[in-house]
């Protein structure tokens, strides 16, 4: 192989890295502005913060070999082996979008950022994937059509969000809640039917 | 490279897959369940449209997974050699078979003192991993990690296939010339000996008697002596060669320690006299005994005879004695070249018997070690008299007629032995 066919995986895959941490990143910016002071919010900042690089972090180091195992490892050695140990086994990007979601909810209600969230988070975690499993684009092809699908139950979401209530009580919302379950539930029931043909 | 035996192509191997989601599939989830928690807590359904994409995908792929995973998968691993020396490559060529649907994903996980060179992980249905041994030995080449995934990316398959052995053959050091007995059995060789015969190395001028061939008359001498003189020449002799093998003190830093420099210095021995149509055997001397390989001719014997060392390094307990030893497997007459760090007081007793059994021995010394260099006065002292110790071991070899010549490892073989590979040498009783 020549040295710039060489380079291209390689450039793709830290390209790939990039992507991730830049994706969820921006999610963490897009959830957490304006501040908020109340309900934990600057725990879960930095529990969102951490885990967004952290997670960018195991994956630049994802090509790094744990060092053999020896008789008796020196206090480095054994340190840098359980620094690796750690970031691969935490799942720093569950911490990372329980942490954004929770910066979203302490916000007044603004479903269609919800949804831009939304699809930034899943386009995230979908990025992550890729770049983990040093897998291309393409790879996700099968996936178009229920991505599309839930594109749209996601837009449906957030115009369940945007309805005006029915009156002033707790019912009213509770019942565009159920609205939107039902939707996915039906969503859910059928998909595997569909996805079939896929 | 060595070339394989028979039989060596690996067959395929079935491995059962191990079925898991995979962390895709964990974090959709989280995504999923965040959501619609949150949705539920907060009475906002705009979130659960936000979990709606990743519920959707793990419905989606879970239904679809559940029909196409396979229980199993086979795998062919085949590496281009079985036999390899010290730092040279070989290649282990991986395919899985054609009823995997998904992606394939192969992660090398190389053996101890095997070195990957290039990627240890790969994609697709068929890979290839390139690697070299650091050190000789029978080596395990690694263990090989598929991992499969659905079309879906939801759901993982994992299994590991531990790759065939691999025999690594210490890097022979360079060694051209040989040392040569002065009394030869009386077998046909290549080594000029003192008796006249059908050689091709001239030996003097006779007169001619009755039988001998007209065209070995020398022409010349004759018209100046006036009488038929004829040219003799140098019968043509092989020997026996024993190479003896210190293999109980492995003292050194690894890829250069004393047991390391015996065996690459025997491996060069071995190769020199078998060019040269000797007959060469090896003992290789270790706590739990001997093991020996008779002496014999040809090609083939290198291999033999370097197989023979790497076996010997998992215990051999056929006789704790040279004693022992039949004489197949030391022959009358045979020149021992012993390659040892002359640590073992032991061997140096067996060596010393064996010269005063009468046999032609001459001593590699591959110690290039010393103890660690210490401040205190008692360890400087301890040090000086294992030096001391030491020079006393092989002065009192050289008083019994054995010579022993030092080797670093670096140089070749043939600069420590220049001073006996010249003229023949005499085994002096």
């Amino acid at each position: 192989m020549t040295g710039p066919g060489r380079l291209r995986p390689v450039a793709s895959a830290a390209g790939m890295r990039a992507a991730a941490v830049l994706l969820g990143a921006g999610c963490l910016v897009w959830a957490a502005l304006p501040a908020v002071h109340r309900g934990y919010a600057t725990f879960m900042l930095g529990v969102a913060i951490a885990g967004v690089a952290a997670g960018g972090l195991r994956l630049a180091l994802t090509a790094v070999p744990v060092p053999d195992e020896s008789y008796w490892p020196s206090p480095g050695v054994r340190a840098w082996r359980a620094f690796l140990e750690m970031m691969r086994q935490v799942p720093w990007e569950e911490g990372a979008v329980i942490g954004i979601a929770w910066l979203e909810v302490l916000h007044p209600s603004r479903p269609w950022h919800t949804a831009v969230l939304g699809a930034g988070l899943i386009a995230y975690l979908l990025v992550v994937h890729l770049a983990e499993s040093d897998a291309r684009l393409a790879a996700l092809r099968p996936q178009a059509r229920v991505l599309g699908l839930g594109a749209v139950v996601l837009a449906l979401g957030a115009g369940a969000g945007m309805l005006p209530a029915a009156g002033p009580g707790a019912g009213s919302a509770l019942l565009r809640l159920v609205a939107a379950g039902a939707l996915i539930a039906a969503a859910g029931l059928v998909l595997p039917y569909v996805a079939r043909d896929v | 490279m060595i070339p394989n035996g028979p039989g060596s192509p690996a067959a395929g191997t079935e491995l059962e897959l191990r079925w898991r989601s995979s962390r895709h599939a964990r974090r959709l989830l989280t995504l999923g369940l965040t959501g619609l928690f949150i949705a539920v807590l907060a009475r906002r359904p705009e979130f659960a449209g936000l979990a709606a994409p990743a519920l959707l995908l793990l419905a989606a792929g879970r239904a679809r997974a559940l029909e196409r995973q396979l229980p199993r998968i086979t795998v062919r691993a085949k590496p281009t050699t079985r036999r390899v020396f010290e730092g040279e490559r070989l290649a282990v060529d991986v395919t899985a078979d054609d009823t995997v649907e998904g992606s394939v994903r192969w992660r090398l996980h190389p053996g101890p003192e095997i070195a990957p060179v290039g990627a240890t992980a790969a994609d697709g249905r068929q890979a290839r991993f390139v690697v070299t041994p650091e050190r000789w030995g029978r080596r395990q080449i690694g263990t090989l990690e598929v991992t499969v995934r659905d079309r879906w990316r939801l759901a993982e398959g994992h299994a590991t296939l531990t790759l065939p052995r691999l025999d690594c053959y210490p890097a022979p050091a360079r060694q051209q010339t040989t040392v040569v007995l002065r009394r030869l059995p009386n077998r046909l060789g290549e080594h000029p000996a003192r008796t006249s015969g059908e050689g091709i190395e001239f030996s003097g001028v006779r007169e001619y008697v009755p039988g001998d061939r007209q065209r070995s008359i020398n022409w010349a001498a004759s018209t100046r002596r006036g009488r038929l003189q004829v040219n003799t020449f140098a019968a043509e002799r092989s020997q026996d060669v024993v190479l003896l093998v210190d293999a109980t003190s492995d003292v050194g830093q690894p890829g250069s320690s004393a047991l390391d420099l015996a065996l690459r210095g025997a491996g060069a021995a071995a190769r020199a006299y078998l060019e040269a149509r000797d007959r060469v055997g090896v003992i290789t001397y270790q706590w739990a005994g001997a093991s020996w390989l008779a002496p014999a001719l040809g090609r083939r014997q290198v291999y033999r005879i370097i197989d023979s060392m790497l076996a010997s390094d998992a215990g051999y307990a056929r006789g704790a004695s040279f004693a022992r030893l039949p004489r197949a497997a030391l022959p009358p007459g045979a020149l021992v070249v012993v390659f040892s760090p002359l640590l073992d007081q032991r061997f140096v007793e067996a060596l010393r018997d064996m010269r005063e059994r009468g046999f032609s021995i001459i001593v590699v010394d591959v110690l290039n070690t010393e103890p660690p260099a210490r401040r205190r006065t008692e360890d400087r002292l301890a040090r000086r008299l294992w030096r001391m110790e030491q020079d006393a071991i092989r002065f009192s070899l050289r008083e019994l007629g054995v010579p022993v010549v030092h080797w670093d490892g670096e140089e070749p073989l043939d600069l420590p032995l220049a001073a006996h590979t010249r003229r023949p040498m005499a085994a002096r009783r």
